[in-house]
């Protein structure tokens, strides 16, 4: 695992004490995660007596998850562990399109055009596709999710784009 | 016993009701229908047609067929109610299976072991044990509820906030064992549900917590939204990585064989039969019972196993065990739904909705005054247990056959389904974005060895044990020590002690083990 070439440069970032850095991050971004969800509930209110109030339990999971995120940090200081695994932006960044595109157009633009353009946005994500193949599947799915969730369940799905309806 | 087979004869009485069907055409000539178990079979039918789309788990799709059953009468509607709701759940646990889309949360650990089958080209016997282990697990707790629904609800009613809250960590706890990696980093993300489970409303002041004034976090993360972003959304992205590649190639080639074979059957039996004995247990407690059922039964299999590091890389028993549980705990988990009203999943509170709506309010009353309905129903869990195993052995082929479509076409289609899934179940275009999200805290999870499952559990019995933990200590005046005094709650802490040692055990062993490898170097 340690001497994939890909690792390299990822590798090169941390600093030498740092010796599992795959756990050393992962264990920093919980304790961030607490220190925000702490933040964000220090608005509420706490112990009234010995009954709990909103912002009891929250506080207590923040709590907690920032001294296991120190843990996990501390771990990846003190004990040979993995390096960061390589990212990729292809997949990540056109399957969170296609899903961002179907939430803003699925309203003002309907079902359709939803559908087919996040289709073919999230078929951006790989090399491998061919693209007469796809917008032909594309289609046929379009057409079957259009007849499927309105019509052969009664979901309140609208189809069309609102400029046309009205 | 009189009462066992008056009970049961009462309720198959109802499903089996033939009624006298005069035809005009036939001139006066009439034919006898089983109405109710055509009922059965059609709703178990359309709830696998349904739920089988990856993305629509099995609460979308309850919800999605729930109007189908509104002109009926309430026998018949809850009776196609109960085919849906197996249909569904098989649906659930196909997608798991096939696609590691898990659609509830009890079928979040069938996806550990099942999804790495079907990467090995076993999804057949996968789908094939899963069908067949629930169809045991239904029939053993059929006669269980029948037997020992009355003496059972008296022990349901023994458990106080404080021994909810010990089973609740008992149940975390199992989620910790059967996690892959460390410990550390499973409580670690088990602590990250729990906290996640905290946005929205606080259930008892109604302060909104964490919301930050987003209208659709008003109600907290939906199970679905989170479920789907962590475990579809993930898994697609991290599918298409480079390195993704070579795992899918597998599941598009060799498919080896649909149904289970004679070791595999042999494997799988001691398997069915505990996590059958395990789910019908926990199904009785209300709260998190049907949901710790199947994390509790994968365990128990592992821990129980003489080759437990096979267990997460495709071992039947991991598919067994949990869906016999799962079946098991859903069906006794009427217990406390028809008795003490408390719906013990997100499913089981649709199906409350249902008979609501069909005028049949689930309490104590209900047992007594409408006999008829409830034994039909539970008559009818079992009818549609059996419609099921009917359907999907024959089905397992197509399904498995879905493999084979490429994954450049395969992933496009996922997206859209879950996108539209998740859309319908709130109309709610931020659920999307959510999910979206989750898809990408999933995909860095994973980068990172961290585990979804502990985490998906952990937001599913956040809310619960916060609610028991601050009765618990209400009703002992702030004392914590409540929790080791009583005993039934000291019994199962003890157990979840036990546990989490024999967990953190092995790997202080490994490490040992691996110190003295270096020194000997």
């Amino acid at each position: 695992m340690n001497d994939t070439p890909g690792h390299t440069p990822v590798e090169s970032i941390m600093p030498k004490w740092v010796r599992g850095p795959q756990d050393f991050i992962g264990g920093l971004a919980l304790m961030a995660i607490a220190l925000f969800a702490l933040w964000a509930s220090s608005d509420l209110q706490g112990m009234r007596g010995f009954s709990f109030g909103a912002g009891t339990a929250p506080r207590m999971f923040g709590f907690l998850l920032l001294g296991l995120g120190a843990a996990v940090t501390a771990v990846g200081v003190l004990t040979e562990g993995a390096h960061l695994a390589k990212y990729h932006w292809r997949g990540p960044l056109f399957v969170s399109l296609a899903i961002l595109s179907f939430a803003v157009t699925i309203r003002p633009m309907g079902m359709i055009f939803a559908s087919m353009t996040s289709f073919l946005i999230s078929a951006c994500g790989t090399a491998e596709t061919r693209w007469i193949e796809t917008l032909i599947v594309g289609a046929c799915l379009t057409a079957f999710c259009a007849l499927l969730f309105p019509y052969a369940l009664g979901l309140p799905l609208q189809l069309l784009p609102i400029f046309m309806i009205r | 016993m009189g009462d066992l087979f008056s009970n049961l004869g009462l309720g198959f009485g109802v499903v089996f009701n033939l009624v006298q069907w005069t035809p005009a055409f036939l001139g006066g000539a009439s034919i006898p229908i089983p109405v109710n178990i055509l009922l059965c079979l059609i709703g178990a039918l359309v709830g696998t047609l349904v739920g089988v789309l990856p993305g629509i788990g099995t609460i979308a799709t309850v919800a999605m067929l729930l109007p189908i059953t509104f002109g009926l009468p309430p026998v018949g509607a809850l009776i196609m109610l109960a085919g849906i709701y197996y249909g569904a759940q098989y649906g659930g646990s196909t997608t798991s299976i096939l696609v590691n889309i898990p659609g509830e949360a009890g079928s979040v650990v069938t996806a550990l072991d099942g999804f790495q089958m079907a990467k090995q080209g076993r999804a057949g016997p996968a789908l094939a044990i899963a069908a067949i282990g629930s169809f045991f697990a239904g029939c053993v707790s059929t006669v269980l509820i029948a037997v020992l629904g009355a003496p059972l609800t008296k022990l349901a009613l023994a458990f106080g906030p404080a021994e909810y809250f010990s089973l609740m960590v008992l149940g975390l706890i199992f989620a910790v064992v059967l996690a892959k990696g460390s410990v550390l980093k499973a409580i670690a993300m088990i602590v990250l549900g729990l906290l996640l489970s905290m946005v929205g409303s606080d259930i008892e002041t109604g302060a909104s917590r964490m919301a930050f004034n987003i209208p659709e976090l008003a109600d907290g993360l939906g199970f679905a939204t989170v479920a789907m972003g962590l475990f579809g959304f993930a898994e697609i992205i991290r599918n298409l990585d480079v390195g993704g590649e070579s795992d899918r190639e597998l599941v598009q080639q060799k498919v080896t064989g649909l149904m289970p074979t004679k070791k595999d059957m042999i494997d799988s039996t001691p398997a069915i039969l505990r996590g059958t004995v395990l789910g019908s247990i926990l199904g009785i407690l209300p709260g998190g019972g049907a949901v710790i059922a199947s994390f509790a039964a994968y365990t128990l299999e592992k821990k129980m196993s003489k080759t437990p590091q096979k267990f997460g890389r495709g071992a039947i028993q991991g598919v067994a065990a949990p869906e016999s549980a799962n079946n098991a705990a859903a069906q006794t988990s009427f217990i406390p739904l028809l008795t003490l009203g408390i719906p013990p999943n997100a499913v089981m509170a649709l199906m409350v909705g249902a008979m609501t709506i069909h005028g049949i309010v689930p309490g104590p009353q209900v047992m007594q005054k409408q006999p008829e309905l409830v034994w039909g129903m539970i008559a009818s869990m079992w009818v549609g247990n059996l419609m099921l195993l009917i359907i999907n052995l024959p089905l397992v082929g197509i399904w498995v056959r879905l493999l084979r479509v490429p994954y450049r076409l395969m992933f496009p289609s996922i997206v859209i389904f879950c996108s539209i899934g998740i859309y319908s179940v709130n109309n709610a275009p931020v659920d999307v974005v959510l999910a979206g999200a989750f898809g990408l805290v999933g995909y860095w999870l994973i980068k990172h060895d961290f585990e979804p499952a502990p985490l998906l559990l952990g937001m599913v019995l956040g809310p619960l044990m916060e609610e028991n933990l601050r009765r618990a200590l209400l009703i002992s005046r702030g004392d914590w020590s409540v929790f080791l005094t009583r005993p039934l709650s000291a019994v199962l802490m003890a157990i979840a002690a036990a546990l989490l040692v024999l967990a953190v055990l092995p790997t202080l062993r490994k490490k040992r083990d691996e110190v003295f490898v270096e020194s000997e170097n």
